[in-house]
């Protein structure tokens, strides 16, 4: 019983209502009326969980490599207190690439749930229904010279928009539930990915090749200014979803309850489609299309949370811990051969979302 | 099915007829009716005659594959290219070439191999929980296989240049540049799969009626798909060994043959055998034409024009069920 007389009596001036069971409740007032926030305890704790992994992973990430940096020296280079060498690897080199490789994990990863709660089908993440790949053909178009005077970034988020309307413009009839809007979306993909192939084949080896990681996803040919961009980008966006969480929650149930609760179910679609679709571009224009993050990032962070709301935050955190992990198998496993980050989320990744699919069918999002 | 061949026949001319270089439609013309010219007769006869030679055994290699696995895994959207077996194919060529392999025949085991590979991973996931009673689920458990052998093809290109610089163009799908040995080193398996095919055409129609039926008919269920599997396997590594992984065809084909054969799995297959190499040899010339004086890789156009097919089956609101 929430509303005990007990608690009653203790609202009236010298405590408050107790919060529902598992929350932490803050509340202050502000003027005349009183203020709360409520925060489940379980979501709490895995996004610090998640957060402190990420630091610990950083760290083993910026300590590994063809020099090896003590953890220990690793603290002491990032506050400006070790030796030349170990200063210069980790902040001049490591520093940055772990930046791409966090960021755009990130952003994968929220563009990926923010797609499946909008589609309700945990398989509908921005790579597999053809987004990633439309942005990718027209940042190789710009760089083996179709597009040239228009940066790859701006030709990513052109290429990740025309992906997403003809998507959603193909599968309009059916809406944008169940599998048929993905295999719409695996068509689509397939065309972009077509014209990349035909456009890697018509340029001489040594465009080919500097367009290669595009095509594949990795961290090594990182266009200026693509990263600062999208650190933009993904603090605008993360502060944007957290925003629209509640009615993220509510966009899971069917259109009329949701629009019962007070949801513009329409016009919180747009906003969410547009935010995904453009941190997926801005994340392509930095890292090319590494598709499968956006599906293992959501499903941690699922498998990890309570299914009261949809875990937002602790999938983009989860998303930039399986990049950095993935970026630093991809440096070290081979080495001095670098797997491209892509090809190691997609080696990960297949076979994840094939137990996805062979796992018995349970509600999605 | 008259009709079919006629138009067959029109377009393999016209497919000798047009395409780059300077012998035009009407120099041709005349040469085939018995004029002396040697440069047209080096570019109708040398050129361009293998590579229709090779469309038409690669459409109907694709097609016929296509309604096989269309029909063992009775699930519309069955297609080699969607399903990972080209994928397969193409790793496993992938990978011989890395290591040293440049015989054909070898090449086309290898793609053999890997296509049976590919066919055997796709269809035990479909008969696993019932992923394969939703056409829809199949495609995606392909999709998620092929691209994990995209990647896996990816990362053996990264050790070797020279296999990279080889593999983009072949990698397209295309018909330019093959030459008759390539031809005449799948001819073997090609028969083989085509004299397998013959023989379980009739239990395979009996299994399009139910798995019981079938038994109670007398066939072996279980052996009658490892045979349409590898059937499916020789057919598709043949082709895409020679022509690199072209998508979609094996969608289409079994689509048209199925809409003028009926229901029959035995009509549909006749009907692939010419339907086949129309789409394909209609696509080659497109690609020939399209953007002249340069071409279009086969497997774009065919990607290009096969996905909207792709979506319109989707789009239906019943999908046709086999």
């Amino acid at each position: 019983m929430p509303f005990s007389s007990e608690a009653q009596f203790r609202a009236d001036g010298h405590g408050s209502v107790p919060p529902p069971q598992g929350y932490w409740r803050f509340a202050w007032r502000s003027g005349h009326g009183a203020n709360s926030l409520l925060f489940e305890q379980r979501a709490v704790a895995v996004n610090l969980g998640l957060f402190g992994a990420l630091l610990l992973a950083s760290v083993i990430y910026l300590s590994l490599g063809s020099v090896k940096v003590a953890p220990m020296a690793v603290l002491q280079a990032l506050f400006g207190n070790a030796d030349m060498m170990a200063s210069f690897v980790v902040q001049e080199l490591r520093l940055p690439r772990l930046a791409a490789a966090a960021s755009t994990g990130a952003a994968f990863a929220l563009a990926g749930i923010l797609m499946q709660t909008l589609a309700r089908n945990r398989l509908a993440t921005p790579g597999i229904i053809g987004i990633d790949n439309g942005a990718t053909a027209f940042a190789v178009a710009s760089i083996v010279g179709l597009g040239v005077s228009i940066a790859p970034p701006a030709m990513a988020l052109a290429g990740a928009t025309t992906a997403a309307v003809l998507t959603f413009g193909l599968a309009a009839g059916n809406g944008t539930q169940g599998y048929r809007f993905i295999v719409a979306g695996i068509g689509v993909g397939a065309v972009f990915g077509a014209i990349t192939q035909l456009m890697l084949a018509r340029v001489a080896i040594d465009t080919a090749n500097a367009a290669y990681p595009w095509t594949v996803g990795s961290l090594n040919a990182r266009p200026s200014g693509a990263l600062q961009l999208l650190m933009l980008g993904l603090t605008l966006g993360l502060a944007t979803a957290m925003a629209l969480a509640r009615s993220l929650t509510l966009l899971r149930f069917k259109d009329a309850t949701a629009s019962g609760l007070g949801v513009n179910v329409k016009r919180r679609r747009l906003e969410v489609l547009l935010l995904s679709v453009a941190l997926t571009g801005l994340a392509v224009a930095v890292a090319g299309p590494v598709g499968m993050v956006g599906l293992i990032g959501p499903e941690i962070a699922r498998s990890m949370s309570s299914s009261r709301s949809v875990p937002v935050l602790a999938a983009t955190l989860a998303g930039a811990l399986v990049m950095v992990l993935a970026d630093l198998a991809g440096r070290t496993l081979l080495a001095p051969i670098e797997i491209p980050v892509g090809i190691v989320t997609a080696v990960v990744g297949g076979p994840w979302l094939l137990w996805i699919l062979m796992r018995p069918q349970r509600s999605f999002t | 099915m008259l009709l079919l061949l006629t138009a067959l026949v029109a377009v393999s001319l016209v497919s000798l007829l047009i395409g780059a270089g300077s012998v035009g439609p009407g120099r041709a013309l005349s040469l085939l009716s018995g004029a002396q010219d040697s440069e047209a007769h080096f570019i109708v006869w040398e050129l361009r005659a293998p590579r229709t030679l090779i469309g038409i055994v690669v459409g109907m290699a694709l097609g016929v594959a296509g309604a096989l696995l269309q029909a063992v895994a009775r699930n519309p959207l069955a297609e080699p290219g969607l399903l990972g077996v080209s994928a397969g194919a193409a790793f496993a060529v992938a990978l011989a070439l890395v290591l040293g392999a440049s015989a054909a025949t070898l090449r086309i085991s290898v793609a053999q191999l890997g296509a049976l590979v590919g066919c055997v991973c796709v269809l035990s996931v479909a008969r696993f929980r019932g992923v394969g009673n939703d056409p829809i689920r199949l495609v995606l458990a392909g999709a998620a296989f092929s691209g994990l052998l995209a990647s896996l093809t990816s990362l053996i290109l990264l050790y070797d240049q020279r296999a990279a610089d080889e593999i983009r163009f072949w990698v397209i799908g295309s018909l330019a540049g093959r030459r008759l040995d390539d031809l005449f080193a799948v001819l073997p398996s090609m028969l083989v799969a085509s004299v397998v095919v013959a023989l379980i055409a009739r239990p395979l129609a009996a299994l399009a009626l139910g798995e019981r039926v079938a038994s109670g008919l007398g066939h072996h269920p279980n052996l009658i798909r490892w045979l349409v599997i590898a059937c499916v396997a020789l057919l598709v590594g043949a082709a895409t060994a020679i022509a690199g992984p072209i998508a979609f065809v094996g969608l289409v084909v079994p689509f048209v043959a199925r809409a003028l054969a009926g229901p029959d799995i035995r009509r549909t297959l006749w009907f692939c055998l010419p339907i086949g190499p129309l789409i394909v040899l209609a696509a080659d010339i497109i690609s020939r034409v399209v953007v002249a004086p340069s071409e279009l890789p086969l497997g774009v156009l065919t990607a290009l024009c096969g996905a909207p097919v792709l979506i319109a089956v989707v789009r239906a609101r019943r999908l046709p069920m086999l």
